[in-house]
C-alpha cells in the first residue's frame, strides 16, 4: 500500500468491521481490518441461521470476506490484535501484534474504527435457573452450537426445549436495566429451527414482550407461533428444578393468572448483550467515550463518531442484529471518508 | 474469641438441643459466646406481620443491649432472629428519624450499630473450613445428607448478604470439611412451612413434605438444617406427611452443630441426639459413630 | 356455567391513594412492577394463593384495598421472601402485605384464616406479657382459645416424651423493660 494514502483502522472483523473496511477500501482509500480470530465473521460465524429471512451467515461472510480479498486497498490481518496506540499529529500510531508468529508491526493511520461486537452475560448469577450447575441449562449462543450439532445428526433428540427471555436483561436487581433489543428475534429463530429439526418436539418461549420492530420481523415471529405451533408462555419464569435427569421449569402463565410448570430436556437462556471486556482497553487506548455499561457512546448529532478520529459500529456501540451492524459500518466508514477526504 | 449471643427463643424451649450443641462446638474452637443480657423476643413472624413499629423496638432493645455489653457483633443461631436482627439494622442505618424515634424509646444510642451474623456464617467467618476441621476427632465419612438451608438464612439477598440464596453452599462446605458427602439436590432454600406449624399444619406437610420427598429422591440418609423451626416443621410432622402423601420418609432432621459435635466427638447424650422425634441413633449406629 | 358479570373498570376512576401510601411511607414504587410474573412462578404458597404475588401488585395498582384487606393471601403468605428476592425491579412484596395485614387488622376487617390471625395475636401477648415465647404456654392458650385440643395431641404427647415440653418457660428477668416500645395495640380485634 502506498504509504501516502490515507489509512484507516479497523478493529474487529465482523459484518460492521467488513462493511466499515469494504467501503473505506472502494471508496479509494486504505484500510487494515485486524481480527483476532484467525478467520473473519465474528460473531456470526457462529450462527446457523439468521432472522428475518433465514440466510446462511456463512454466505454473507464469505460473500464479504471475497470483496474485501478481491479490494487492493484493503489489508485483512487475522490473528491480529492492536497492542499500543498513540495519537500523532494526523492521527494515530498503532502497534499491532500478531498471535500466532508473535511479530509485531507498527504503522501510522488517519482514524480508528472500533467494531470489536458484543458478548454475553454470564448468567451463572441466576443460580434460580442453574446455569453452570444443571446440564443442559444454556446460553443462547452455546444453544446455537447445539442447533449446528443436531443439524449434523450428533445429537440426541430433545423432547422438550424451553427458551426464557430477558435473562439479565430488564433487571435492575440482577442484571442490566436495558432490553437487549435482538433476542425475541433471535429466540424467535432458534425455537423455528428447532421446530423445523424436529417438528414433533415440544417447544416454549417464555416471555415478557415479544419485541418485533423491524422490516418483516413481526411477520417472521407470527409464523414461528402460527405455522410452526411453538408455544409462547406470558411469565419469567421463577425457578429450574431438576427432576429425573430432565428440567422442571416454574413460572406464571401472566395471562391465565395461573401457576404452570413443565418439564423439558434444554433449557435456552436469552443473556444479555454487554460489551467484550477486551473493548474497554481499546476504548480507552484510543480515547472512546463510553457509556455506564462499557458500550460505546457517539458525541452529539453524529451517528458514529465517539471522539477524535474514533469512530465504531456494530455490537461494540449496543446490541444490533445483522442488518444493523452493516448499516453501522457503513455509516461509520461515511463519517471516516468525510474526515479524510478534505484533510 | 468472645462474641453476644442471641439464642431466641426456641433455643431456650423446644430448641434446646440446637443451643446444648452450638455451645459445645463453640467452646471448642475457642469461641465465648456471651448470651445478650436479658434479651427480649425478636417478635418472628408475628411481630412483622402485624405490628411494624413493635417488631422494629423489639430488634431495636435487643442491638442496644449489644452495644451497652460493649459488643461490636453478635450472633444468632436463628435465621428468624437473625433475619429481624438484620432488618432492623437495615431500616435504623437508612432512616435518621427512626434512629432517633427509637433511640427516645429505648434511651439508648443506636448511631451504631453492632455487626449481625447467624452462627453457620460466625464459625465460617472466623474459623475458614480448615479452623473448623482442626478439632474433629471422628469425621462424618459415609453420611450422604441433603443440606437444608430454608428461607430466612439467604434471603433477601440484598439484607443478608450471606451465601447465595438460590445454590447456596457454606453449610455444605462445612460438612464436607468435616467428612460427609452432600447431595446435590433441588430444595435447599423451598420453604417448610414455616410459622404454620400451629395454625395451618396443612401448610407445614405440603411443603414439608415437598422437601423432604426432594431429599429422599436425591438418595439423602439425613437432613441437615441451621433453623430451629425447618427442623420441628421436618422433624415431627413425618407420619403426617407419609399419610397425606403416601411416600416413605423416615429421614432424620439434624442440627449442623449436632454434627459438628458428632464429628468434635461428643456423646449423643450430650447433643440431645435422642430428642429429635425420628431418631437418627440407628443411622449413626449403622455408621459406626457409637 | 358461571354467571359472574364484570362491570368494566373505569380506568379514569382509578385511587391511586394506596400506591402513593407505599411510595411515601415505604419507598415501594409500584410502577416497576414489569408484570412479568416471576414472584408469581415461585411463589411458596401461590398454588393455594387467591391472588398470586404478581396479581397483588395489580390489585394495589387497581386501588383496590377492599379485595386486598380481604383476600386469603394475605394471611397463608410464608414471608419466605422468594417473590422479592427474585423480583427484577426488586418489589418488596412481603412489607407491601405486612403493610396491608397490619391496616386491615387496625380497620377491623376479619382475617380469612382467622387461626392464623390468633396465633399471633396470641404470641405477642405472650411477648408482652413475659419478653419471650414459649411453645408450651402459647400452645395452650391456642387450643383454649380454638377449643382443639385433641389435635396434635398424639404429637405433643411425643415431643413430651422426648423431654421436648417439659420446660420452665423462659422469660425476661424484667419485662417491664419493653414498656417503652410497646405500643398500645390499634385494635383489639383477634379474628
Amino acid at each position: 500500500m502506498d504509504d501516502h494514502v490515507k489509512k484507516v483502522l479497523v478493529i474487529g472483523g465482523g459484518p460492521a468491521g467488513m462493511e466499515a473496511a469494504l467501503k473505506i477500501g472502494q471508496a479509494g482509500f486504505g484500510a487494515i481490518l485486524v481480527e483476532r480470530e484467525p478467520e473473519l465473521g465474528g460473531t456470526l460465524k457462529k450462527l446457523v441461521s439468521s432472522f428475518p429471512k433465514w440466510e446462511d451467515p456463512a454466505d454473507l461472510i464469505s460473500f464479504k470476506a471475497h470483496m474485501l480479498e478481491d479490494n487492493g486497498n484493503v489489508e485483512c490481518l487475522t490473528s491480529t490484535t492492536v497492542l499500543s496506540a498513540e495519537r500523532s499529529q494526523k492521527g494515530f500510531r498503532v502497534t499491532l501484534r500478531h498471535l500466532k508468529n508473535r511479530g509485531s508491526r507498527e504503522l501510522d493511520v488517519d482514524a480508528v474504527i472500533l467494531a470489536t461486537g458484543f458478548d454475553l452475560m454470564d448468567v451463572s448469577v441466576y443460580g434460580e435457573y442453574g446455569y453452570g450447575i444443571y446440564p443442559n441449562v444454556m446460553s443462547s449462543l452455546e444453544f446455537e452450537e447445539r442447533i449446528r450439532g443436531w443439524k449434523e445428526g450428533a445429537e440426541p433428540m430433545p423432547k422438550g426445549v424451553a427458551f426464557f427471555k430477558c435473562v439479565g436483561s430488564r433487571d435492575r436487581s440482577k442484571g442490566f436495566p436495558y432490553c437487549s433489543r435482538i433476542c425475541c428475534m433471535y429466540t424467535a429463530k432458534q425455537a423455528g429451527l428447532v421446530k423445523d429439526l424436529f417438528p414433533g418436539t415440544k417447544v416454549y418461549v417464555f416471555y415478557m414482550d415479544y419485541r418485533a420492530a423491524g422490516k418483516g420481523y413481526e411477520e417472521f415471529v407470527r409464523d414461528i407461533i402460527e405455522q410452526k405451533h411453538v408455544r409462547y408462555v406470558r411469565g419469567r419464569p421463577a425457578k429450574v428444578l431438576p427432576e429425573n435427569g430432565r428440567l422442571l421449569v416454574r413460572a406464571e402463565d401472566t395471562l391465565m393468572g395461573i401457576p404452570v410448570e413443565v418439564v423439558v430436556d434444554t433449557v435456552v437462556l436469552a443473556s444479555a448483550i454487554v460489551p467484550r471486556a477486551d473493548t474497554q482497553a481499546l476504548t480507552k487506548m484510543f480515547g472512546a467515550l463510553t457509556d455506564e455499561y462499557g458500550f460505546i457512546e457517539s458525541l452529539p448529532y453524529t451517528p458514529a463518531r465517539s471522539g477524535e478520529r474514533v469512530f465504531f459500529a456494530g455490537g461494540c456501540g449496543f446490541a444490533v442484529e445483522t442488518q444493523g451492524a452493516l448499516q453501522q459500518g457503513a455509516a461509520a466508514a461515511a463519517e471516516v471518508i468525510a474526515l479524510i477526504n478534505k484533510s | 474469641m468472645d462474641i453476644a449471643y442471641f439464642p431466641g427463643c426456641s433455643l431456650h424451649a423446644m430448641a434446646h438441643e440446637y443451643d446444648r450443641s452450638a455451645r459445645l462446638v463453640c467452646e471448642r474452637l475457642g469461641i465465648n459466646l456471651v448470651e445478650v443480657e436479658d434479651w427480649n423476643c425478636c417478635g418472628a413472624t408475628a411481630g412483622h406481620s402485624l405490628d411494624h413499629e413493635l417488631a422494629l423496638g423489639l430488634s431495636a432493645r435487643n442491638l442496644s443491649i449489644v452495644n451497652r455489653m460493649d459488643r461490636g457483633e453478635v450472633t444468632t443461631p436463628c435465621p428468624g432472629c437473625f433475619s429481624r436482627l438484620k432488618t432492623a439494622v437495615h431500616a435504623l442505618v437508612n432512616s435518621e428519624s427512626m434512629t432517633r424515634r427509637m433511640e427516645k424509646r429505648l434511651d439508648a444510642t443506636l448511631s451504631r450499630l453492632p455487626g449481625v451474623t447467624h452462627l453457620l456464617q460466625l464459625l465460617m467467618e472466623a474459623r475458614g473450613l480448615r479452623g473448623l476441621a482442626q478439632p474433629v476427632v471422628k469425621p462424618l465419612t459415609g453420611l450422604r445428607l441433603a443440606v437444608y438451608y430454608g428461607c430466612l438464612l439467604t434471603r433477601p439477598h440484598r439484607i443478608v448478604q450471606f451465601d447465595d440464596p438460590e445454590q447456596p453452599s457454606s453449610m455444605d462446605g462445612l460438612l464436607q470439611a468435616l467428612g460427609a458427602e452432600t447431595v446435590k439436590w433441588s430444595h435447599k432454600t423451598e420453604c417448610c412451612g414455616g410459622s404454620f406449624a400451629a395454625s395451618e399444619p396443612g401448610i407445614v406437610i405440603d411443603l414439608g413434605g415437598q422437601v423432604l420427598e426432594a431429599a429422599c429422591r436425591a438418595g439423602a440418609e439425613a437432613v441437615v438444617v441451621a433453623c430451629p423451626m425447618c427442623q420441628v416443621n421436618l422433624d415431627s410432622r413425618q407420619d403426617e406427611i407419609k399419610k397425606e402423601r403416601g411416600r416413605v420418609h423416615n429421614l432424620p432432621v439434624l442440627y449442623f452443630t449436632q454434627l459438628m459435635g458428632l464429628a468434635y466427638g461428643y456423646s449423643p447424650r450430650e447433643l440431645g441426639l435422642r430428642r429429635l422425634l425420628v431418631s437418627p441413633i440407628s443411622l449413626l449406629e449403622e455408621k459406626g459413630f457409637f | 356455567m358461571d354467571t359472574e358479570i364484570f362491570t368494566p373498570l373505569r380506568l379514569d376512576e382509578i385511587d391511586s391513594a394506596l400506591q402513593l401510601e407505599l411510595k411515601e411511607k415505604l419507598d415501594i414504587d409500584i410502577e416497576a412492577c414489569l408484570e412479568c410474573g416471576k414472584c408469581s412462578g415461585g411463589c411458596s404458597n401461590g398454588h393455594i394463593f387467591d391472588y398470586t404475588p404478581r396479581k397483588i401488585v395489580q390489585l394495589v395498582k387497581i386501588g383496590d384495598e377492599e379485595t386486598l384487606a380481604g383476600m386469603d393471601a394475605l394471611w397463608i403468605c410464608l414471608s419466605c421472601q422468594l417473590c422479592l428476592d427474585r423480583c427484577p425491579s426488586g418489589i418488596d412484596i412481603p412489607r407491601i402485605l405486612d403493610y396491608l395485614r397490619e391496616k386491615a387488622v387496625t380497620q377491623g376487617v376479619r382475617a380469612s384464616r382467622p387461626d392464623v390471625h390468633l396465633f399471633m395475636e396470641l404470641m405477642l401477648e405472650e411477648v408482652r406479657d413475659k419478653g419471650r415465647v414459649s411453645e408450651v404456654p402459647l400452645m395452650i392458650r391456642f387450643k383454649k382459645k380454638t377449643g382443639q385440643y385433641l389435635k396434635d395431641a398424639g404429637l405433643g404427647f411425643r415431643m413430651f416424651l422426648k423431654g421436648k415440653l417439659g420446660f420452665i418457660p423462659s422469660r425476661m428477668q424484667k419485662p417491664e423493660d419493653l414498656k417503652t416500645i410497646l405500643s398500645e395495640r390499634k385494635s383489639e380485634n383477634k379474628g
